[in-house]
């Protein structure tokens, strides 16, 4: 188990005709969704467009997305992981706990059906969003559906894609990745990064006291986080780069007003799909970028006197 | 101004054998003398031109997907703690992009090929490149199962597909075209192969592999691009490939063509337990016919994360081992797999690996048409070089090793039988000159007048492993940037282009195929120049056509 | 002042990032977009270039950015432990640099994928 078997959203709507929501409401959280990549073009190998597609809703609550939906499944609360489990045990014709079955709030019949329709789509997609990866289980349940669509592979040709969320979220982790290896939550402390989700992740190192200053850029975490985290914040230095003054901003002791990404700051934007997109921004902005604000504060670090003694660096042996 | 004096001077490109003499640089190049400066004493030293990479995967899409998969294999990498002079990091099979410039020039590299990019991410792979620093970047662009292109090609226009690849290569702000598993990878998209040469691709009624692979070679020539056609053979990693791939020579006989890894490409038998070496059969046929370069792909024992454009094969070798397997299809252009893997040496089928890939270096008669390479990170990370270098040059050694892996092995492959053992010029060579050569970089790869000044000094000692691991001074672009095997200064490389020509019209015929395939706008698919780090663009033969 | 119009302009609104909104603008305010949908319309009508927040705030008192540049810079220093946290609304180009305060300041770099 592990790894992720995806695609860029153009192969979607070129050849999908069995697109799986799981967890998920694009209907008003990702609004284009369905026209521009996966449910309504008309693509390469699906001539038709919505006709040649089947659509399924996995959720716990009819939402406004289930409009869209040729079948909508409603899973119990808190038994994705649980139905996912089912659904792997059914491609493979493995049989089924009947108690299990039932706890996930669908019947033996409708799971049979839906892996019958996982196996006999051409190219299936299961889209995820945070209804599955934030709820009970959490990555538990992103990579239990990642798995079973690996394991599709063996029938036909399937792929998953968590729907990413707020703007440029992709970004991040890319340029993490190929700057420090790994994707978040990372700890240059010793010079070199260290990972370790949930010692290093952000609500933990505030919700523990471990940090003693925070930064925050493109993001308003003192309207969002849990309270302990956000009196952390308050308890200690915190600086923030925002186009607006924040509930962040007003529990910091230091912001700074910053262009708009995409309207008035130029840059690069990472699809969900981690295709890099140019911004094209229409206005001039009277205060700087945040890419500027960054590289000053670095350039202000950087001549003080050196945190670590400048040692002569070694090519490490190998 | 710089002066190197008293080292012995390998330069194979201008027939340069171990000679004592001085190399002098003035303004990033190669110069007859300099009249100040500074002076190395490279007395017991040898000088080679700057190492230059032909294959490898080091930035982009696939790599970083591969470098997220892998957490538990950064954990045991050798960390990189940042200093004044240089950044933080890891090394291991997937080094972070600053890591991975300073590892190759600690290597004595200069230049790297990174061999795989597809357009649409074209943009991603030269950011990271940005972020590699000291060597000097090209970049190969995926065609060989690009969909607007096989449609071109179905429909028999064959001028119009020449201008669209030439459109695309200038898009994607690349230097040469790489074939990917003809066919194979458009077939995966349905989950199918490719697994011969003249079975139709899927969802198409007259191209085949073998058409689409004459087509490339074709245009890549037509085109005068200074980089032949680097093609990644179909059925790659199978047991009986050997075959397909000698067809697959015979396909580009009136054509150039750089083969790429092609250690994976030499193996004999019917499944993984009979399994065998092929290698003879495949350089008897390469020796014949010099219109074919190739690099080795060669394969070393240990832990590291297999990465291809070949999605089917990458299905296959997530079925082999059970392990974590990701996977991206790029809309209209191409796949990339990703695998985690571990060569064992007592593994039947990776100790074939492994003795074919020294085979092939060591069978190919003409060092000038064969590259050292792993296929990074595939068969081994780039910084495991010496090793192999060791390998070749020393059949002692080499004897030792081969006593390590199961008996049953030997009757499977010819390696104890080759006595060959590679000198310091064909060192040379492999490392540096013919991989210039083979991608037409003619600024590169020596150290004649006009050159670019990248040099590697390196300790005139018995043990390769350790001399080739450990250069004294390394050169690039006329300045030192390791020093007594430590990093002095960080330059940042060239992003080497090339921009054939094609009907400015082209994009006419483009535009509304785009919209209707893919995802994104048009307008904003090319990867805009401001973008490259000194953007180099190098010329092609053919100006126009 | 003149109407502009920009084409193929990327929403990084959500994770979609459509690149085929076309933007009207009048220098300050964008007037009307095309292809948006519903968020991204209010995401671009409401982002002005309009002075309407102070350039900067030390302690909640307007500032100039060098002095809260130099501020911040002299937090960040003088933390043992510093996060730097989010890089969700943000430009690659503004996340590349964070990482590499983050590790001049030997600090935590997260973003919301850690939530």
């Amino acid at each position: 188990m592990g790894g992720k078997v995806s695609c860029t959203l153009g192969e979607v709507k070129n050849r999908a005709d069995l697109i799986v929501y799981w967890g998920g409401n694009p209907a008003e959280c990702h609004p284009r969704h369905f026209t521009k990549y996966s449910l309504m073009p008309k693509g390469r190998f699906v001539p038709n467009g919505r006709k040649d597609r089947t659509m399924i809703l996995v959720d716990i609550r009819e939402t406004a997305s289930a409009k869209a939906a040729d079948i909508f499944l409603q899973v119990r609360p808190a038994k994705d992981f649980e139905m996912i489990t089912v659904l792997r045990a059914l491609i493979k014709e493995q049989p089924v706990d009947t108690k299990l079955v039932a706890e996930t709030g669908l019947t033996l019949e409708e799971l049979t059906d839906f892996a019958q329709r996982l196996k006999k789509a051409k190219f299936g997609v299961f889209f995820f969003g945070m209804g599955l990866s934030m709820t009970r289980g959490k990555h538990m349940n992103s990579a239990a559906l990642l798995t079973l669509a690996a394991e599709l592979n063996a029938f036909t040709k399937f792929v998953a894609m968590p729907m990413r969320g707020h703007g440029n979220v992709t970004g991040g982790d890319v340029i993490m990745r190929w700057t420090t290896g790994y994707p978040f939550g990372v700890n240059l402390a010793r010079g070199y990064p260290r990972f370790n989700p949930g010692e290093y992740s952000t609500i933990d190192l505030l919700i523990r006291g471990d940090t003693d200053a925070v930064l925050v850029l493109g993001a308003d975490p003192g309207a969002t986080m849990p309270q302990p985290a956000i009196d952390h914040m308050v308890r200690v230095p915190t600086i923030v780069l925002d186009p607006k003054v924040t509930h962040t901003s007003k529990i910091a002791r230091v912001h700074i007003t910053t262009a708009v990404t995409g309207i008035s700051a130029p840059g690069t934007a990472y699809r969900m799909d981690e295709i890099p997109l140019p911004l094209k921004p229409p206005l001039k902005s009277p205060y700087p970028t945040d890419e500027e604000v960054i590289r000053r504060i670095y350039q202000a670090v950087a001549k003080k006197p050196p945190l670590m003694p400048p040692v002569r660096p070694k090519v490490p042996r190998v | 101004m710089l002066r190197i004096t008293g080292g012995k001077v390998y330069d194979p490109a201008n027939g340069v054998n171990g000679v004592i003499r001085d190399v002098c640089i003035q303004d990033g190049r190669i110069v007859a003398d300099v009249e100040a400066g500074r002076t190395i004493n490279a007395t017991g030293m040898v000088v080679f031109p700057g190492g230059v990479d032909v294959h490898t995967h080091v930035a982009g899409a696939a790599l970083n997907f591969a470098r997220a998969m892998i957490p538990e294999d950064h954990l045991h990498s050798e960390p990189f703690v940042r200093t004044a002079i240089r950044r933080g990091g890891i090394s291991g099979a997937t080094p972070t992009t600053y890591v991975t410039g300073y590892l190759y020039g600690g290597l004595g590299y200069t230049t790297v090929n990174e061999a795989a990019v597809p357009i649409l991410s074209a943009r991603h792979t030269h950011e990271e490149l940005r972020d590699t620093p000291i060597v000097d970047k090209s970049t190969c662009v995926l065609m060989a199962n690009n969909e607007i292109l096989l449609d071109q090609l179905e429909a028999g226009e064959t001028e119009r597909a020449r201008h669209f690849l030439a459109w695309c290569v200038g898009a994607a702000k690349a230097y040469g075209v790489k074939a990917v598993n003809p066919g194979g990878v458009t077939a995966w998209k349905w989950g199918k192969d490719a697994n011969t040469l003249y079975e139709l691709v899927p969802g198409y009624n007259k191209i085949t592999p073998a058409g689409i692979i004459q087509s490339l070679a074709r245009i890549v020539d037509d085109l005068g691009l200074p980089h032949p056609l680097h093609l990644h053979c179909n059925n790659l990693g199978v047991p009986g490939n050997y075959a397909t791939t000698l067809e697959t020579l015979k396909l580009v006989e009136s054509n150039r063509a750089h083969i790429a890894h092609i250690q994976y490409h030499a193996y004999g038998g019917n499944d993984w337990t009979t399994m065998r070496s092929e290698s003879t059969r495949i350089a008897d046929y390469f020796n014949a016919h010099p219109n074919l370069t190739a690099d080795a792909g060669a394969v070393l024992f240990g832990n590291t994360v297999t990465i291809t454009a070949d999605g089917p094969w990458q299905h296959l070798l997530y079925k082999l081992t059970g392990r974590k397997w990701g996977n991206i299809d790029v809309e209209n252009e191409t796949g990339c797999g990703v695998v985690p893997y571990v060569y064992k040496e007592k593994n039947l089928v990776n100790a074939i690996q492994w003795a074919v890939g020294l085979e092939m270096l060591l069978l190919i008669s003409d060092p000038w048409r064969m590259s050292l390479t792993t296929d990074h990170p595939n068969g081994a990370a780039f910084w495991r070089y010496p090793e192999i270098i060791e390998l070749l040059m020393n059949a002692d050694f080499r004897r030792e090793q081969i006593k390590k892996l199961p008996p049953k092995v030997l009757e499977r492959i010819i390696l104890p039988e080759l006595t060959r053992e590679y000198t310091l010029y064909e060192i040379a060579i492999i490392t540096s000159a013919g991989p210039a050569r083979s991608l037409g970089l003619r600024q590169k790869g020596h150290l004649g007048i006009g050159a670019d000044a990248d040099v590697a000094v390196f300790n005139d000692i018995k043990e390769a492993r350790k001399m080739f691991a450990y250069p004294r001074y390394v050169i690039k672009g006329g300045e030192v940037v390791i020093e007594e095997g430590e990093v002095r200064k960080t330059v940042e490389g060239h992003s080497l282009l090339t921009q054939p020509f094609h009907d400015p019209k082209i994009a006419d015929f483009i535009r509304p195929l785009f919209q209707q395939y893919y995802t994104m706008s048009f307008d904003n698919y090319p990867v805009e120049m401001e973008r490259l780090e000194h953007p180099d663009v190098q010329p092609c033969t053919q100006a126009n056509s | 002042m003149e109407l502009t119009v920009t084409k193929d302009a990327t929403c990084t609104f959500c994770g979609c990032v459509c690149d085929d909104i076309e933007l009207h603008s009048d220098g300050t305010k964008i007037t009307n977009t095309k292809a948006a949908c519903v968020l991204g319309k209010s995401w671009f009508l409401n982002h002005t270039a309009e002075r309407l927040y102070p350039d900067a705030l030390i302690d909640g008192k307007e500032a100039t950015v060098d002095e809260a540049v130099e501020a911040a810079a002299e937090y960040l220093y003088l933390a043992h432990l510093p996060l730097v946290y989010g890089l969700s609304n943000i430009t690659c180009e503004a996340q590349r640099e964070s990482v590499a305060l983050a590790e001049l300041i030997g600090g935590v770099v997260d973003s919301h994928t850690s939530l």
